[in-house]
């Protein structure tokens, strides 16, 4: 290994270069050994301060990165955006300011708009995780989601690899699709079309509306959720309808190969975006996606606190 | 500001669309009039030799924020960086607070640039009451208040039967209308355009569409009505093909291009930086074409800024919620010099048109010229200076660009109001 | 100074090794039965070849296997944020239950004793052994820490600013023991 990491902070997959990526993914190896011993904690972080800003709030990526922070016996500060001063009318880069003079060494935070993240790393010299801006990205998602693939499959290179559902409105299916095609995968985006659009094809995704084309040929299938919201909105018709078309059911199943793997980001809607029996089989490792997401997020810290 | 009231200003390539004239000769001026060098007794003599003199500059498209967001700007430093900028004269947009949906207003802004402003401010008023696109803002009334045209800049009347009476009406009291084209439904809560870079980066868009179609029913209205609407910093070349197809049936619809649009697509804003965002946004490098396409076959007859400023404050913060805008008065000659001049897109005349001539026919004004009898504006510009932008040095309040720091050859180093010189010195 | 002065040559480490596996079977009672199994537990980077020798020494020598583990202490250095460039983590396999057992942690060199202490804190949290015990191919005799290596190969005091590097055949291609100019602010456990 002859690369070593030197960013401050984490803001997108798109930033980083095929051996950085392989970089975290080996340190997160090591770290997911810790998480399985009895002792469960190194001292890499002590003494430093997190502070996980949720601005946008979520509830698994919060108690994700809350105990990956602790398992690196970091000392822990948890801000929502409801209970914070942005509500009255604080900006942003405020909020920031006055979260680096309290001396926090990391900020992992989550924010609707696209580009938060950028905006504040470039103003503070705290170390920033992105934890999900907007629909832009989701990094460690896409890192967990590549360090499962890896570790089922050996490497990426030429693997192919279909995403599932409401692309459009997705930060998971964007970090995914630039950490895969770094990596040297093959990556299709499925859904509805009003929910898959096609200039994606312009960095090289194959790009399609209908599922089986997407499912054949598959090593790794990640099913996406599909939100409510969006039916109300005009999307699609139905949830019915999706899970017709684009659902993973004992009907789709039989185009999928017996070896690929079956993966969704969570929370998942049974029977929506796939089956019941499916979700909980054996070609799911939608479980193994939450712990793998544990040890990603402790190198990622492990990382950015190292370069501080 | 010196104000020797006789001189001539000598050697330089006089460029004035408005009377054909394209070479070196001398210029006269005497008491703020354009008058023959030889009828001037003991002139002072300005060398400009290699310099390019034409009429003053005209910006139809101005934010000067005065009443109600004077931190950003004011009428006085907005034009002093007018000055700086090469113009002579501006149209201040009528999105103040309150907004020059009163005679009262307009009155204020004219009495602030009396007592402060560098160059000519021409006045413009709404279109509707406090622009809010529901009834018609007191228009004959406004006229009187001496405005030159007018526009909802920053919005648009969506309601195409209100927007057709107040065409009809502004015909009757001979006022111009400038539109900002925009379907709101079709905008949504884009910051973007809505192509292959909104996508990849998971912003909102806002599609072509949403110009285009007011482009149409502007068209539409310019034809049944028979009056001059002004299609504002036209982004798309859906757009273009519209309005030039429009002229050759002797539509009476003009367009305006930005300099931004002119160099600039959507694919700066990658970094999300904040000096990329404004609206209409930067679109495809194929609409940059056809913007330029435009103004090189005619179809596009103004160069307007837009010039917009924002605080730091308001502008330094989430892609999401940053205002809309980018200052620009004093970089539009150089990046229209560096991309459309020097490239041989346009030739100095063609492109010197688009700020004289083009906004003189707009307005109806007695402007962009300099014939024996005009008001003595000028601008004097150096085609072949190589400089560096540096914002911080601006005459504006605000600093919010996407040029600083570029290189660019060719800029203005004097603009003359009346015959006094309100930026550079006389001395060569 | 020449920038890389050869200490001890491969004789002399191979000659080491074999005192420090003697030192151990002495003091385990290690036979082939086996009754009293200890854990040599290498210490990466170069400890871990050591480690291996050590064993094979010792297997050699009684017909005993003895457990074997590799263990990286990057997550417990007390340097973070103070070194040039980030430690890089390698694999910990520790594949024994360490409770109750006689484990001897392996390292090449052993200076400051720092590298030790994070040893100690990694490896409790692994488990709870009954002993440990430290055997160091070469000791600097630093003393910055309270901390002896119960087998030390070779003795060697050096200057502060002077580097020790170990190289073994495995890992580097030839073995032996080398004196640099150390880089300060540069990475020990390169």
């Amino acid at each position: 290994m002859n690369i070593t990491w030197t960013r401050k902070d984490l803001l997108e997959i798109y930033d980083l270069t095929a051996a950085e990526i392989e970089l975290i993914l080996d340190t997160a190896e090591e770290f997911k050994k810790v998480c399985q011993r009895n002792v469960k904690k190194v001292p890499a972080l002590r003494g430093k301060t997190v502070v996980n800003f949720f601005v946008e709030p979520s509830t698994r990526t919060r108690i994700s990165f809350e105990l990956a922070e602790q398992r690196l016996s970091a000392d822990i500060i948890n801000m929502a955006g409801s209970s914070s001063s942005l509500t009255k009318g604080e900006t942003l880069l405020d909020t920031i300011k006055n979260i680096e003079a309290l001396q926090a060494d990391i900020i992992v935070m989550r924010h609707s708009a696209p580009g938060a993240h950028e905006f504040i790393a470039r103003h503070t010299k705290c170390g920033v995780v992105n934890a999900g801006d907007g629909a832009h990205g989701h990094p460690t998602q896409g890192l967990l989601d590549i360090f499962t693939i890896r570790e089922k499959f050996g490497s990426l290179k030429g693997l192919n690899v279909s995403i599932i559902g409401d692309i459009l409105h997705s930060r998971v299916a964007r970090s995914n699709m630039w950490g895969l095609l770094k990596l040297g995968a093959n990556v299709t985006f499925a859904g509805p079309a009003t929910l898959c659009p096609r200039e994606f094809e312009e960095v090289g995704v194959r790009v399609c509306h209908n599922l089986r084309e997407a499912l054949v040929g598959a090593d790794v299938v990640n099913l996406l959720r599909i939100q409510h919201e969006r039916q109300h909105c005009g999307f699609f018709p139905s949830t019915t309808e999706y899970n017709q078309f684009f659902g993973l059911n004992n009907d789709s199943l039989k185009w999928l190969k017996p070896h690929a793997l079956v993966m969704h980001p969570g929370p998942i809607n049974r029977d929506v975006e796939l089956s019941s029996d499916i979700a909980d089989g054996e070609r799911s490792v939608i479980l193994e996606q939450v712990s793998n997401g544990m040890a990603v997020r402790m190198a990622v810290l492990f990382l950015t606190a190292g370069v501080l | 500001m010196n104000t020797k009231s006789h001189y001539i200003l000598s050697g330089a390539r006089v460029v004035d669309p408005s009377q054909g004239i394209d070479r070196i000769m001398d210029i006269g001026v005497a008491n703020g009039i354009i008058v023959d060098p030889a009828e001037i007794t003991n002139p002072e003599i300005i060398d400009l030799a290699g310099k390019v003199v034409a009429p003053g500059f005209i910006d139809v498209h101005v934010h000067l924020r005065q009443p109600g967001n004077t931190g950003a700007e004011t009428i006085a430093t907005g034009t002093r960086a007018a000055a700086a900028g090469g113009f002579t004269g501006v149209v201040a947009m009528p999105n103040t607070h309150p907004c020059c949906d009163s005679a009262g207003t307009i009155e204020l802004i004219k009495r602030d640039s009396q007592r402060h402003a560098r160059v000519r401010v021409y006045t413009c008023g709404c279109l509707s009451k406090n622009m809010e696109g529901k009834e018609m803002a007191p228009i004959g009334s406004l006229k009187n208040a001496g405005v030159v045209a007018l526009s909802d800049d920053g919005r648009c009347i969506q309601d195409h039967n209100l927007m057709r009476h107040v065409v009809a009406y502004a015909k009757s009291f001979g006022l111009p209308i400038m539109d900002h084209c925009e379907d709101e439904s079709l905008k949504g809560d884009g910051v973007m355009h809505e192509g292959k870079w909104s996508v990849l980066l998971g912003m909102q868009g806002i599609p072509g569409a949403a110009e285009e179609i007011i482009v149409q029913r502007n068209i539409i209205l310019a034809n049944t009505i028979d009056w001059k609407i002004h299609i504002q910093h036209i982004s798309t070349r859906e757009s273009v093909d519209m309005i030039r197809r429009a002229r050759a049936r002797g539509i009476q619809v003009t367009a305006e291009a930005t300099p931004h649009h002119i160099s600039l697509t959507d694919e700066c804003i990658k970094r999300f930086d904040t000096n990329y965002k404004m609206n209409p946004p930067l679109r495809t490098e194929d609409d940059r074409q056809g913007v330029i396409e435009g103004l090189r076959d005619g179809t596009i007859t103004i160069i307007a800024t837009d010039h917009a400023p924002h605080t730091y404050t308001q502008k330094e913060t989430e892609f999401d919620i940053a205002p809309f805008g980018i200052i620009g008065l004093e970089t539009a000659i150089p990046v229209c010099l560096t991309e459309l001049y020097h490239t041989g897109i346009l030739t100095l005349s063609e492109l010197v048109a688009k700020f004289t001539t083009g906004p003189a026919e707009l307005l109806g004004l007695e402007v962009g010229t300099l014939k024996n009898g005009a008001h003595a504006d000028i601008t004097i510009i150096d085609p072949d200076l190589e400089f560096v932008y540096d914002v911080s040095q601006s005459y504006s309040k605000s600093r919010n660009t996407p040029f600083n720091g570029m290189k660019f050859k060719g800029r203005a180093i004097g603009t003359v109001v009346n015959g006094n010189f309100v930026f550079g010195e006389k001395k060569a | 100074m020449p920038q890389k002065k050869l200490i001890f040559n491969k004789a002399q480490m191979d000659e080491a090794i074999d005192r420090i596996a003697d030192e151990i079977i002495a003091e385990f009672k290690v036979t082939s039965t086996n009754s009293n199994p200890i854990a040599l537990l290498g210490i990466q980077r170069q400890g871990v070849p050591f480690a291996q020798r050590l064993s094979a020494a010792i297997k050699r020598k009684t017909g005993s296997s003895p457990l074997e583990g590799i263990l990286d202490i990057s997550m417990y250095r007390d340097d973070f944020g103070l070194r040039k460039t980030l430690p890089v983590i390698y694999e910990t396999i520790i594949p024994f239950d360490v409770d109750d057992c006689n484990v001897i942690i392996a390292d090449d060199v052993l200076a400051s004793g720092r590298t030790i202490r994070a040893a100690l804190d990694a490896l409790t949290d692994y488990g709870r052994p009954r002993i440990i015990r430290l055997a160091t191919l070469l000791d600097r005799v630093c003393n910055e820490y309270p901390i002896r290596a119960d087998y030390a190969g070779l003795h060697y005091k050096a200057a502060h600013n002077r580097k020790i590097v170990v190289e073994f055949e495995e890992s580097n291609g030839t073995d032996g023991i080398f004196e640099k100019h150390w880089d300060k602010g540069g990475d020990y456990k390169e």
